[in-house]
């Protein structure tokens, strides 16, 4: 159809159209744009726009980070929405719940995970007006929508949280502005919108989104808004921050007690709680054993982690065929924290559905379903203690709980930190078994509530409630893929020991013994489980049973040996079948120590005791005269680089080894090691004269191959294929683009290569199937759903708990579990109007944690020292040092914003101290000084330390000019002295705190000031630190006297002018002749004045003259000196006029001849 | 705030595990150390290496018990920075300088360490294997730029009288390692050294040591190192340190040191017979390096490292568990081979912990 050519337009050259047109082109031809006023003018200009383009270009670049959450099953995005009271956030949550899940929600509490669409869910959480809960919800969201009351502007709540955004990686935010039908009049909405876009941008970046909610429907925003704006959220892009992906860290939707009722009735409701919490792994994958802290509450031991279905999950593969979400998914939403009714609780899963009609009757059930649950008085031990189930119809015992724990406290030494784990993993185990028997005994089920697996289950409540087409066969699917899972057990010989290896919680036995294993016989596979753990321990079980095995060559199970068994290193490996299998008494376990005793006995050195830790191993002897035979010397000549030279007969595979080791890298994505199947290939295409040249093969794979060699045609075609292949990629890239492999920059190439590892790291692990197992290599992946065990947790947080509250689970790296000095780099809050003290206490968020530490403020004094301040500065930067948690370098942190620096366990921070004393003898740049310590120790103490006297008299080994008796009343001291920083700090723990109203105003360390005044103490003063008038002596200066001498012999000017001034004073009066005399006088000077100046006149006169006359002779001299030089030039250019033609005519008549 | 104690019995291992409670920050508690033995505690070596790391570190707590049996280790940052140590003769520098490497790119500032002692003995590796071999490992990891051991002054046992600097620069967070390709030997070189003997000795071992390798590739040069002078020590002794190195670079390595009563051609022929045996256990990586390198996947981003290595060796064993017990990580071993029922090399795998310098300091 497309391609078919449209019919061209013709237009009309004659009739009404075309003089319109030509009307037209006419007038447009004085509008269009003149062509040459957007060409550049100036070359320079162009030249500027075009690198501003580059550099724009540039801006794009992002640091490329790994996104670590997988992109096949990612974890709900986490939407939060922040804003003031009263500024609508509940009522979008609803809208927006609604949009998604067609269902109201009468109070919406906690985190509502949603499907909005084939590959994305979302995780509402409104944020209420905590600062602490702010904070926390800043940590983790990946969305924030920040409401803006419309008709009030930004509030301090607003900026408030813009700021703890920055400070902890800033996520994705969509500003939204509502209540704007309160503003009436349309032009003041306009301009009101405007201000409040236009603030909103410098807030957060150019162009951010803010979206405009109108008025209230029926309890709702209008929905036509709320799908635009849910199609925004749907098509957001998310970058990793770095914070979260590194930490793994879920959002509580649900919280259980799981203490024994009984424990807290004695207690009287205080005692410690066992705590389990449910939600999606984010961030990072979430390692078994790692350390948790949960803001508000603290840090944590993880007791275990399960795996659950996921309650609220995304479409399957029928209805991915569909272009759009099916209505049927649309209803799903998991709110266990909300009251949404129609809940299912099961014990690993929770299913929540809202269908119209049925919901009255079902909210009964599953409500008295959930009480029943919450009324297990006891815990799984207790429960498993009191049934009386035994494993087989034989079995003498009832299934025991302790019995494990008292063999295990013989058990290895090294093992003791397992325990826990294997001790579970065998109540798992037994719980298993509980589960399975329950068909039969039918017991009632909520006494083993915490069991976290459970395979075969039939339970009756399921089809009423749950989608029926899910549930129930969902769920008998999965437990039928685990038995599929263990029967490739048996056939696959590397996958099924790793699994095996791999769980030591798996349910099913291990490695070798795993052969007469009938798994579909639950009573069996069980049986085989228990006995598994006593042959671990009797090692010699395990070595005849491998010694029977023998002769089928079964490749020895490392992770098995390694990491699940009590033998020591030195017996794994003498029980290498591959070795004479030399089944060793076994001493019961560990210790080395033992073992080691013993061969020390054999071995002639006394000290092998002594020297037991050594890296070199002492050369077996028998081991090395083998190579002095000829043939073993040549055996190893395949792994060397000649091989192919020498070897004729082995070519092909010398060749094959020279093709592997080429290339680099390329076999990535095979997973399992299939590196070494070169040989194989060899064989095959030996013969091939392009194997010679082939690339590597190793990126093709397959253990069929492997296993099944070049006896199967179809493999060995597929063999040859991929070897054709592989060459034609290799041709293509010498021949079609050289140059393209070098046009990737730097950017382009870091990206691949974490593409690369990223696709490593996926197929890794892939095969491994029991999702248990592949956790405790790797850990839970970001997006699963677990369920938590917490031990010890503060009562208070679940006597006090709230919905509203964000629980935030928070894993912790090793590096951020011990205490330390953590040196900052901070700024006072921006809307903090004091100045901060030190050693005043201060709240800090840093990490995931909150506490309340001392800080002590220093700045850096030309990178010498590091000088303490009491306060810190304005308008500046200034370091701070604390005792507490310590957290990454470059991790922002709040309250007064910041980085960490760096993390140290002592500091050195000196303090400013002035000792004053006065000079009491100065020689000529010596002084003695009085006053200025009090004991020996304190002098030894400032020696070498910097003196400077008022005046800035520097000392520096000896004082740089003398000093004066009177110029130094002080001197001015600066010692180097470390301060003891306080080693206190406190965290934060409002989520403990009884009520709502503490919650927010937790209570922790007072001000110096605040417990002062609160306990009506006055601050000390001491006397001699408070001000006084300063009572000066007036000074007195004594007259300057030159000695004689010298007055002799200074010139006139610089003598003293000791002489009073003559004269001045007293008037003349003339007698009359006298006067007479005077006036001749004065006439007679009058008269000979005149005189010269006639005179002077007349002479000048007479100079002018002369100096005309003598001008005229200069200018005639000159004109004859003209003549002169001109006649003398004329000479010379006709000579070189003469030269010049002679040589011209010279060249011209050579040209001629030429 | 701080987790439970691990907990060991036993002198076994010391020097790892210390090492790897300093990188993890667990607190670590050994027992038993030679309780049932005549001369029970500590041996001075391991008192030394307790006193280097106190002074590598700062805030490290470290008690001891009073009969020397038990030890507690709090460990504190790792501080680096110039320091000098002098060794017991009881071991050799290799003993001190192998749990340094392991700590030393994670320390705060550059570490330039020097210490003093016997630098070649039997039971650890020699400053030499330490300088071709060790080091190069690291380089695998991205520790390159101004890594560095000089070797000043050799010294034999038993009265040493050595001196070694080793310089080594700190990262942010080490490379994930993906070597799985053990390429063919392509060179092999090896340095004799003779101290305080004739230095003919060094030629005899170089020319025992060719008359063997010399079958498999051209590409061998063996440099004789002869020390004089101040710079040989205060003992007699000599030695032949051999390496092999692939095409992909995986290094092999040997060493055999002069014993009384035996000809240097038989050293040669030991140290050249263990290359061999070393090379023929095939892998990426030889056994000596074993735990170094695994520690260092361990320690790589949060991505997938893979490595292929021979069959573990006892103390490589005891590492991995140890490792699961500090890093809670566990390694996925398997066949490299699959169908070839003979190998007996195995893949390393693991997921890296993402462990991040903590001390280095920002701006």
């Amino acid at each position: 159809m497309e391609d078919r050519p449209h019919k061209a337009h013709r237009p009309a050259h004659s009739g009404g159209k075309a003089e319109k047109k030509d009307k037209g082109k006419g007038k447009e031809k004085q509008h269009s744009f003149n062509e040459k006023a957007f060409a550049p003018k100036s070359g320079r200009n162009a030249d500027r726009q075009g690198r501003r383009n580059v550099e724009r270009d540039q801006t794009r670049l992002h640091v490329p980070l790994v996104n670590r959450t997988p992109d096949d099953l990612p974890p709900p995005i986490l939407v939060a929405i922040v804003g003031p009271p009263g500024v609508g956030k509940t009522t979008l949550l609803k809208s927006l719940v609604r949009r998604y899940t067609k269902q109201t929600l009468n109070d919406a509490k906690g985190p509502i995970t949603v499907v909005s669409g084939k590959k994305r869910r979302i995780t509402f959480v409104e944020c209420n007006n905590d600062l602490n809960s702010m904070i926390d919800i800043g940590k983790i969201a990946d969305l924030v929508l920040l409401m803006i009351d419309g008709s009030f502007g930004f509030e301090m709540e607003t900026f408030e949280f813009l700021n703890i955004l920055q400070s902890h990686g800033f996520p994705k935010v969509i500003g939204i502005l509502t209540h704007l039908d309160l503003i009436k009049k349309a032009a003041i909405l306009r301009a009101s919108k405007k201000a409040l876009k236009k603030r909103f941008w410098t807030e957060i970046y150019q162009g951010a989104k803010l979206f405009y909610l109108s008025g209230v429907l029926n309890g709702r925003y209008p929905d036509t808004e709320i799908l635009n704006l849910s199609r925004f959220i749907s098509v957001m892009k998310f970058r990793p921050l770095v914070f979260r992906n590194t930490h793994p860290y879920l959002i509580a939707d649900r919280i259980e007690d799981l203490t024994p009722r009984e424990l807290i009735r004695t207690s009287n409701r205080k005692c410690d709680r066992t705590v389990t919490v449910y939600g999606y792994v984010r961030g990072t994958n979430l390692r078994p054993g790692q350390r948790v802290h949960i803001p508000g509450v603290g840090d944590l031991d993880m007791k275990s982690v399960t795996i659950l279905g996921d309650p609220c999950p995304l479409p399957d593969a029928d209805s991915e065929k569909r272009r759009k979400l099916s209505e049927k998914k649309k209803l799903l939403v998991h709110a266990p924290m909300s009251d949404v009714g129609g809940v299912v609780y099961d014990k690993d899963a929770v299913f929540t559905r809202r269908t119209e009609g049925e919901e009255g009757v079902l909210q009964g059930e599953g409500e008295r379903m959930v009480m029943d649950l919450q009324e297990a008085g006891m815990t799984l031990d207790d429960a498993v203690k009191q049934t009386h189930i035994k494993l087989f119809g034989s079995s003498e015992k009832h299934l025991a709980v302790g019995i494990d724990e008292d063999e295990d406290m013989d058990e290895d030494m090294e093992d003791d930190e397992d325990e826990d784990a294997e001790d579970e993993e065998d109540l798992d185990s037994d719980a298993d078994v509980d589960d399975d028997d329950e068909h039969a005994h039918s017991l009632s089920m909520n006494q083993l509530r915490s069991n976290p697996r459970n395979t075969g289950r039939s339970q009756p409540r399921h089809p009423a409630r749950t989608l029926p087409s899910r549930s129930s066969s969902g769920k008998h699917q999965k437990s039928e893929v685990d038995f599929a899972e263990s029967d490739s057990d048996l056939g696959d010989e590397d996958e099924g020991d790793f699994m095996g290896g791999g769980g030591r919680r798996t349910r099913f036995g291990f490695g070798d013994d795993d052969m007469d294993m009938d798994f579909h016989d639950d009573e069996d596979g069980e049986g085989e489980f228990d006995n598994d753990k006593d042959e671990q321990e009797e090692g010699g079980h395990n070595n005849k049973a491998l010694d029977a095995l023998a002769g089928k060559r079964r490749r020895r199970d490392w992770m098995k040996d390694i990491y699940s068994s009590s033998l020591t290193p030195e017996e794994i490996l003498s029980s290498n079948p591959s070795s004479s299998s030399s089944s060793k008494p076994t001493t019961d376990f560990d210790d080395d120590f033992f073992s080691i005793k013993k061969s020390s006995l054999f071995h002639e050195g006394t000290n092998t005791l002594e020297f037991a830790d050594k890296t070199k191993t002492s050369p077996d002897l028998a081991e090395l005269s083998k190579w002095e035979d000829e043939e073993m010397l040549d055996s190893v000549r395949k792994l060397f680089i000649t091989a192919d030279l020498n070897v004729a007969a082995e070519g092909g595979e010398g060749e094959g080894g020279d093709g592997e080791w080429n290339g680099t890298g390329n076999d990535d994505d095979d997973d399992d090691g299939e590196g070494g199947d070169f040989v194989d290939f060899e064989a095959m295409g030996g013969g091939d004269p392009s194997a010679s040249t082939a690339d590597p093969v190793t990126a093709v794979p397959s253990s069929s191959f492997a296993t099944g060699p070049s006896s199967d045609p179809s493999s060995s075609r597929s063999a040859i294929a991929v070897k054709k292949a592989a060459l034609k990629a290799r041709f293509d890239e010498e021949y079609d683009d050289p140059d393209a492999s070098k046009g990737v920059d730097f950017y382009d190439e870091k990206k691949a290569e974490m593409a690369l590892q990223l696709q490593l790291n996926k197929a890794e692990f892939a095969k491994i199937a029991d999702p248990e197992a592949r956790a405790l290599v790797e850990g839970y992946v970001p997006g699963t759903y677990v369920r938590i065990e917490l031990t010890s947790v503060a009562a208070e947080l679940i006597e006090h708990f709230d919905a509203r509250y964000p629980i935030v689970i928070g894993g912790l790296l090793p590096a951020e579990e011990r205490m330390g000095y953590v040196q900052v780099r901070l700024k006072r809050h921006r809307w903090f109007t004091k100045t901060l003290k030190t050693n005043d206490p201060l709240i800090l968020s840093i990490g995931w944690r909150r506490f309340q530490t001392m800080p002590i403020y220093s700045l850096d004094d030309h990178s010498i020292r590091m000088r303490m301040l009491k306060y810190t500065p304005e308008h500046m930067h200034c370091y701070a040092t604390f005792w507490g948690p310590v957290a990454l370098p470059n991790t922002g942190f709040l309250s007064a914003t910041g980085v960490v620096l760096s993390i140290d366990s002592s500091v050195q921070i000196v303090k400013k101290l002035k000792l004053t004393g006065t000079p009491y003898k100065v020689f000529k740049n010596t002084a003695f000084i009085k006053g200025m310590f009090s004991s020996a120790l304190e002098v030894a103490k400032f020696e070498g330390a910097n003196v400077r006297t008022v005046s800035g008299i520097l000392f520096r080994a000896a004082f740089e000019d003398k000093v004066l008796m009177s110029d130094i009343p002080r001197k001015f001291y600066f010692p180097v002295t470390s301060l003891l920083l306080p080693s206190q700090s406190q965290s934060v723990s409002e989520s403990t705190s009884p009520d709502t109203e503490t919650k927010s105003n937790w209570q922790g360390m007072r001000l110096t000031g605040q417990v002062r005044r609160d306990l009506g103490i006055k601050t000390p003063l001491n006397i001699n630190s408070t001000y006084k008038k300063i009572q000066r002596p007036e000074k007195k200066f004594n007259p300057l006297v030159v000695p004689k001498k010298l007055q002799a012999a200074l010139p006139y000017k610089s003598k003293p002018k000791l002489m009073a001034k003559q004269g001045g004073g007293e008037k003349v009066v003339l007698e009359p002749e006298e006067k007479k005399a005077v006036a001749l006088l004065q006439q007679i000077r009058a008269l000979r004045k005149d005189q010269v100046a006639k005179r002077r006149e007349k002479k000048e006169e007479k100079k002018e003259k002369r100096a005309k006359e003598l001008e005229k002779e200069a200018e005639r001299k000159g004109e004859k000196e003209k003549e002169k030089r001109k006649e003398y030039m004329k000479v010379a250019g006709q000579k070189s006029k003469r030269e010049a033609d002679m040589q011209e005519g010279r060249s011209a008549k050579r040209r001629k001849t030429s | 705030m701080v987790g439970s104690a691990i907990q060991y019995s036993g002198h076994q291992y010391f020097r790892h595990r210390l090492a790897l409670s300093i990188l993890s920050g667990k607190t670590l508690k050994i027992d038993k150390i030679r309780s049932e033995d005549k001369n029970p505690g500590l041996r001075d070596f391991e008192i030394s290496l307790l006193r280097l790391l106190e002074k590598v570190t700062n805030g490290t707590v470290i008690e001891i018990s009073v009969t020397g049996t038990a030890i507690l280790v709090k460990p504190g940052i790792i501080a680096g920075g110039p320091l000098v140590h002098d060794c017991p003769l009881s071991r050799s520098i290799g003993y001190f300088l192998e749990p340094i490497i392991m700590l030393a790119p994670f320390a705060k500032r550059p570490l330039q360490l020097t210490l003093r002692g016997v630098t070649t003995d039997d039971n650890d590796l020699s400053a030499d294997l330490i300088r071709t071999v060790t080091l190069p490992h690291l380089q695998l990891f991205g520790i390159s730029d101004g890594l560095e051991l000089q070797i000043k002054k050799r010294g034999a046992p038993p009265a040493g009288g050595g001196e070694v600097q080793f310089l080594c620069p700190i990262v942010k967070q080490v490379k994930t390692l993906n070597f799985v390709e053990p390429g063919k030997i392509k060179r092999i070189r090896g340095i004799s050294h003779a101290v305080r003997v004739s230095p003919q000795f060094s030629n005899r071992m170089i020319e025992a040591a060719r008359s063997i390798l010399n079958r498999y590739i051209p590409d061998i040069y063996l440099y004789s190192d002869v020390y004089k002078g101040d710079e040989s020590g205060k003992s007699p002794g000599y030695a032949l340190s051999l390496l092999a190195e692939s095409t992909t670079s995986a290094l092999f390595c040997s060493e055999a040191i002069s014993q009384p009563g035996v000809a240097p051609e038989d050293i040669a022929l030991q140290a050249t017979r263990s290359l061999l045996s070393e090379i023929s256990k095939g892998g990426c990586v030889d056994q000596k390096h074993q735990s170094l390198v695994l520690l260092f996947m361990v320690l790589g981003s949060e991505d997938v490292g893979r490595c292929r290595m021979a069959e573990p060796t006892p103390r490589t064993i005891q590492f991995l568990r140890d490792v699961r017990d500090f890093f809670g990580t566990s390694f996925k071993i398997v066949s490299a081979e699959p169908g070839n029922s003979e190998s007996t090399e195995l893949l390393y795998s693991c997921y890296g912990t993402g462990h991040v310098n903590a001390n280095r300091n920002l701006a």
